[in-house]
């Protein structure tokens, strides 16, 4: 009868401590539901409209998934020292995870590698840092959409082809990936007879300069490659300067408003465009999976990239890719 | 209890069964309650998510009915400034350009597709035209509803590229040729409309044209992206109405002045698991609750009724087996426990003093019973005794009286002895001689008496008054009756830790019956103390396996047997 009594207390207790451990396993979803995660995105840039469609797209999949986040990124795309100031004060502000674009390869590193240690979780973006603390890498294959150049550099009609590259800070991954890229489909062809790099500030100003000052040195170019949205425009511009649209084969990236309009007007002759929104949405719905236990493994996920000429910027599909849907 | 276990393989406590009982009433009717409620529940918010899915949409043509419907208005406001002069018409159309934000341009053809006018608003026409998305080609058989063109990026105006549709109609100019007038729309007023619309947590509608061209969805940029897609194919097969896919909902409706279609989606999925995860969470706690005083009302059972139940049911138990010694702790429980529980503590102290009272007074009956048969000396043989003594003063036989009033002297003595019942063998057997001494002289020495002795057993005691009886009776029945000579023979030897006294006549004998009435009855004639009497009172003694055996032999002579056990001085604790 004694034993029986014991049973019994036993069993109380052991119901007792399970609908304990439901009740509080209830109110910890409830307060987990009730504040939301905080992701930060830092991004090389803020003003281009690559970048803004980026926010577009990191806004929307935040609101999807119900997550709080801050885009910032510096004013200049060379300024590696206040991005790593603002991944500092991403950690500090208590980010958990951040979604980030390195301005340059290795000098951002530290800074992503030293928030990695206090535990916040690491997305890159479209343009690689060094570090080994990486979780994702969404954006172009920088290494194909710079062939991709390379291919649309190549409808040129000339028999012989001079080729400018106009590309921005030589520290900067991306663009380095795209050059070589590039070189490695130019190269290849016969009709390329020589190539000449100049690397320019990441604005349209400088980029406009830089290649004034290329095609007056080189005056045989009649090609002309860029790789960002700045330097396109500056290309573009330089080449309205000098009248050369009918001349110059010019291919550029990302789309703008602008660079767009030149494509129409004949400056530029091919876009290639990537998938910024997509960038900003996988960024931050791959860091919603990592809030949740998720475990991408240092993954690679590509955007796709579009080359849009003249010829096919209407079409529906290439309509989509340029021309971003704001209301 | 462990008993009953072994027979019926598991016997259980009665809390036990009544709390296992309880609660698994409790949990097959939470059970079969939440089933029937899920499915129940499951389908009626099934319902509801169509019926809410097709209300949306409902709701949602409506609003972009009115919309197209406002298109028509602008149509016609734009047909009346034809009638007005040119500067008129620009001013009127300018000024509905800046008013409404929602229309692009405004441009007109003439029969060749050649563009005539425009009007953009705060935009420039582009100097050269690459290529004109907003100009739509007429569709024969149309009637009068509006021509939609799908969506496009507009292309007409200097560094504006914003998503549009173009919306044409022909007119007749005031000079009698055909004019087309198309009206490029952003979806700015749909849009917000549109997106506020939810089905749900996440269910949402969008705008599709007949060809599955999706017009305006609230993730109109990840649809762009690649990130997002709507199986536009297989909806634009579908007719009106509301279709379940997989979890899925779909309500179609087709607008009556255009060929847009409003598609609603939502995720039943989603509604159903929501609710009934609340719901669920809503019977979890009452569940846990009904749980909970289950298992204290079960508790409180089991302290209340069952553990005072075992309790009496061992006290009971327990008193069974030992009635006398057994003394009661009254359980504590309900209260009709504790009076079931004082109940049967007053019933086992009352048992208790009876068996206690029956057994004193049992003694006290007995052994005043004795002591009276004792006290009662036959008065025949006193008198006899008496006459005998006086005989033998007249007859001047003075040393026979003398010795006849010494043995009558030691007779009474020894029989009364203090008042104790056990005396050495010594004295009962000086008492059986005393007896003989007077009866030889009363019945004139018609028999010889012996004695034959162990000397060891001298010492050890025995209940007074034993011999005499037996004595008695061989006198009486035995030797009385006899012509020739009778002889007595009394013998007392050990036999292992018991005595034997045995008295041996030559008389006429007994037969079996009468040796057993003998041991049965109460004397009922002159004799003293019977047989009855002696035989009784050394089983009330030493036990039931001592007493007294009679052996006879009729017309041979009779033999009575007293065993006693070996009893020393004061190694009997009497009763």
């Amino acid at each position: 009868m004694r034993a029986n009594r014991k049973r019994w207390g036993r069993a109380f207790a052991v119901s007792a401590l399970f609908l304990l451990v439901l009740a509080l396993g209830g109110c910890g979803k409830e307060s987990a539901a009730s504040g939301k995660r905080y992701v930060a995105l830092v991004t090389k840039s803020m003003d281009s409209a690559f970048w803004k469609s980026v926010y577009a797209g990191a806004a929307a999949a935040a609101t999807e998934y119900n997550l709080q986040i801050s885009m910032v990124g510096p004013k200049r795309e060379e300024d590696y020292e206040t991005q790593n100031r603002m991944i500092e004060e991403a950690v500090e502000n208590g980010a958990e995870v951040i979604v980030f674009s390195a301005v340059d390869y290795n000098a951002n590193s530290e800074a992503i590698d030293e928030a990695a240690r206090k535990g916040v979780k690491i997305v890159v973006i479209d343009s690689d840092v060094n570090s080994g603390q990486v979780s994702c890498r969404i954006g172009t294959d920088n290494r194909e959409a710079g062939k991709m150049a390379g291919e649309a550099a190549l409808e040129a009609e000339e028999e012989e082809l001079y080729i400018g590259i106009v590309n921005y800070d030589i520290n900067s991954a991306n663009g380095q990936q795209r050059e070589e890229g590039f070189r490695e489909i130019a190269g290849a062809d016969a009709r390329v007879k020589n190539m000449y790099t100049i690397n320019v500030v990441s604005t349209t100003e400088d980029a406009r300069e830089g290649t004034i000052q290329l095609l007056e040195e080189h005056p045989e170019i009649n090609v002309i490659v860029t790789f960002n949205e700045w330097t396109s425009l500056g290309v573009g511009w330089a080449i309205r300067d000098l009248d050369l649209a009918e001349d110059t084969q010019v291919v550029a990236f990302d789309s703008n408003v602008v660079s767009v309009g030149m494509l129409e007007t004949g400056e530029v002759d091919a876009l290639i465009v990537q998938n910024p929104y997509a960038m900003g949405y996988l960024g931050v719905e791959e860091a919603y999976r990592l809030l949740n236990g998720g475990n991408a493994g240092g993954a690679v996920i590509d955007t796709a990239t579009t080359c849009v000429t003249r010829d096919n910027m209407f079409e529906p599909e290439c309509q989509r890719m340029l021309f971003s849907f704001d209301q | 209890m462990r008993a009953r276990r072994n027979k019926k393989g598991i016997t259980m406590p009665l809390a036990s069964v009544m709390n296992l009982f309880v609660i698994g009433m409790v949990l097959a009717a939470l059970a079969g309650g939440l089933v029937v409620f899920i499915s129940v529940f499951r389908r009626s918010v099934e319902q509801n998510a169509v019926i809410s899915s097709e209300q949306a949409v409902v709701q949602v043509s409506n609003t972009v009915r009115n919309y197209t419907a406002d298109m028509e208005e602008v149509m016609n406001l734009i047909e009346e400034s034809y009638g007005r002069e040119k500067e008129e018409r620009d001013n009127a159309l300018e000024t509905l350009l800046r008013i409404r934000k929602d229309v692009v341009a405004v441009t007109s053809y003439d029969e060749e597709g050649e563009m005539v006018d425009w009007w953009t608003g705060n935009y420039h026409l582009k100097e050269r035209i690459l290529k004109n998305l907003s100009f739509i080609q007429r569709e024969n058989g149309r009637g009068n509803r509006l021509l939609i063109s799908e969506p496009h990026a507009e292309t007409l105006l200097e560094n504006y590229y914003p998503w549009v549709v173009s919306i044409r109609k022909d007119l007749e100019t005031g000079d009698g040729k055909k004019h087309a007038v198309v009206l490029d729309v952003r979806f700015s007023q749909i849009a917000n409309y549109v997106d506020e619309v939810g089905i749900g947590q996440h269910g949402y509608c969008f705008i599709m044209d007949k060809n599955g061209n999706i017009v305006y969805h609230p993730q109109q940029q990840l649809i762009y992206s690649g990130l997002k897609s709507e199986q536009t194919d297989i909806l634009t097969k579908a007719g009106d109405g509301t279709r379940v896919k997989k979890n899925v909902i779909y309500s179609i409706r087709s607008l009556d002045n255009c060929d847009w279609r409003i598609v609603g989606v939502s995720y039943i999925d989603e509604l159903v698991t929501v609710k009934v995860r609340d719901a669920m969470r809503i019977l979890l706690v009452l569940i846990a609750f009904v749980l909970m005083t289950v298992f204290f009302s079960s508790f409180l059972l089991t302290h209340m009724i069952s553990h005072p139940i075992q309790s009496l049911v061992e006290a009971m138990k327990d008193f069974e087996a030992n009635a006398e010694e057994f003394s009661y702790q009254p359980v504590h429980g309900s209260k009709e426990m504790i009076a079931l529980s004082d109940s049967f503590g007053h019933m086992v102290c009352r048992i208790q003093d009876l068996m206690e009272k029956v057994r004193r007074e049992e003694i006290t009956l007995r052994k005043t019973e004795l002591k009276a048969l004792q006290a009662q000396i036959n008065p025949h043989f006193l008198y006899n005794t008496l006459d005998a003594i006086g005989w033998m003063c007249e007859e001047e036989r003075s040393k026979d009286a003398v010795e006849m009033v010494d043995a009558l002297a030691k007779l009474f003595r020894i029989s009364i002895s203090k008042g104790h019942e056990l005396i050495p063998i010594e004295k009962e057997v000086e008492h059986a001689k005393s007896y003989l001494m007077i009866q030889n002289f009363r019945y004139k020495n018609q028999f010889t008496y012996s004695f034959d002795i162990e000397e060891e057993c001298l010492p050890y005691l025995c209940n007074k008054i034993t011999l005499q009886p037996i004595i008695e009776n061989a006198i009486y029945h035995g030797i009385n009756r006899m012509v020739d000579e009778g002889e007595i023979c009394i013998r007392i030897y050990g036999e292992g830790n018991d005595i034997v006294f045995s008295v041996s006549d030559n008389g006429v004998g007994m037969s079996r019956e009468q040796c057993e009435s003998i041991l049965k009855s109460e004397p009922g004639d002159q004799t003293g103390i019977g047989i009855k009497n002696v035989n009784d009172r050394i089983k009330i003694y030493f036990g039931e396996e001592y007493g007294i055996t009679i052996e006879s032999e009729p017309d041979e002579g009779t033999c009575v047997s007293i065993r006693m056990p070996k009893v020393e001085e004061g190694g009997y604790e009497g009763k």
